[in-house]
């Protein structure tokens, strides 16, 4: 009698917990789909006058042109995410003087490597709250000032 | 089990029972021995509770001295206060207590207790007067008279904190205005004067070669190529001017960031003009 319930009271365990053949490895499905939160749509996330229109253009240009002309920008941020931050942090009248002094300072041949600090991932940092022409957000670098 | 208990087992723990580690001798004990290791904040523990057996000053400084150590500089500047009388570590303790209000950063606090003269140590005034000179090169007060500035100095960096007072008083700054009113005159001047010279030039050929192109469509009767060149132009040449402004600042900042570095550099190298402290 007494092994009869041992024998139960191991039974029921076991075969609760047991693997089945038909969920054999007990394998969990692995989603490979690209997470919506992108950080790409950088105006959606801060609304303010215009963000529609230069959430838009911004999303062309990223569609047509960036994805397929690949990482260029020396800059990081990179000049298409300078003029999002720019107009998002400083509005629709500063942002865009922001990004035309940055664009041209993308244009000089010899911005040489000690103008701007170099980022880890080996570009120029040139960062927006540098030129929101407020001194306390003025990062500043050990390897230089700005200077030629 | 008993079997495994050592004639050398009994032994240590009849010391540990006769030894109490938690007596305030053991404390003391442990206490200075964290200290030496540089383990102030537990240092600081075993202090405290020393101290409320027994009193001794050396202990206090000490516990007020583990405070500063971690950078608690006010906490350690109130300890350092309760032994300000009757003590042979009186000075030396007034000393610190200056120069934690020093290395607190609240330097108006600091000048305001320094001119106090009530705790002023006699046998270290000439290093305190230091600090308070020094004070004026770390924050945007007024400067004092120069004399009484540099007189306070060793001669051997006279020539060198003469130098530190002139940047401070006379900041070689580029003034954002200037910059900007120099870029609406010609486009990337601005930028020269501030000292970027190729994002100077680059300006000027970009606006310049807009306005070439405008002026040429319109020569030949393309005005709405003419227009989208004389906008882009605008947008270029307004961004300029903005870009000019923004770029005197960045220089002034780099100029500030590398005067208070060297400042830094220059008075920890020599320990702010301080005695070692030997406690």
């Amino acid at each position: 009698m007494i092994k009869s319930i041992i024998f139960c009271l191991l039974l029921v365990p076991t075969l609760s917990k047991a693997q089945t053949d038909w969920v054999k490895w007990d394998a969990v499905e692995v989603s490979y789909k690209i997470s919506n939160a992108s950080s790409k749509n950088i105006i959606t996330q801060k609304q303010n006058t215009g963000s529609g229109i230069i959430s838009f253009l911004r999303n062309i240009y990223g569609f047509f042109i960036s994805e397929l002309d690949g990482d260029n920008c020396p800059f990081y941020p990179s000049c298409s995410h300078f003029f999002v931050q720019a107009i998002s942090e400083s509005g629709m009248i500063k942002g865009p003087l922001m990004f035309a002094d940055r664009f041209i300072r993308d244009l000089n041949f010899f911005k040489g490597k000690n103008s701007y600090p170099i980022h880890r991932i080996g570009k120029f940092y040139d960062p927006v709250s540098n030129y929101t022409l407020n001194e306390q957000m003025i990062e500043i670098a050990l390897s230089g000032n700005g200077g030629d | 089990m008993p079997m495994f208990i050592t004639y050398g087992d009994i032994l240590c723990q009849d010391s540990l029972k006769e030894l109490d580690l938690f007596s305030y001798k053991s404390r003391l004990k442990f206490g200075n021995h964290l200290y030496l290791e540089k383990d102030y904040l537990r240092a600081s523990y075993e202090f405290r509770e020393y101290l409320k057996y027994e009193d001794n000053d050396t202990i206090r400084f000490k516990f007020a001295n583990c405070f500063y150590n971690i950078g608690r500089y006010l906490e350690a500047a109130d300890n350092f206060k309760s032994i300000f009388y009757n003590s042979t570590i009186q000075d030396e303790s007034r000393l610190a207590y200056y120069k934690s209000l020093f290395f607190s950063g609240d330097f108006n606090l600091f000048r305001n207790s320094s001119r106090n003269e009530i705790y002023l140590p006699e046998k270290y005034l000439s290093e305190v007067n230091r600090l308070y000179f020094t004070s004026f090169l770390m924050d945007n007060s007024v400067l004092p008279d120069t004399a009484n500035f540099i007189s306070a100095f060793p001669d051997s960096n006279k020539n060198d904190i003469r130098n530190f007072y002139i940047q401070k008083k006379f900041p070689q700054y580029k003034s954002p205005t200037t910059a900007a009113l120099l870029s609406s005159v010609i486009p990337g001047l601005g930028k020269i004067y501030v000292g970027n010279i190729t994002d100077g030039l680059t300006s000027f050929l970009v606006t310049g070669v807009l306005t070439f192109l405008a002026i040429d469509n319109f020569n030949h009767k393309h005005s709405f190529r003419g227009w989208l060149f004389t906008g882009l132009g605008a947008f270029f040449y307004a961004g300029n001017i903005y870009g000019s402004a923004a770029a005197a600042q960045i220089f002034n900042a780099g100029v500030k960031f590398n005067f208070d570095n060297n400042v830094k550099l220059y008075f920890e190298k020599r320990n702010y003009f301080l005695p070692e402290n030997n406690l």
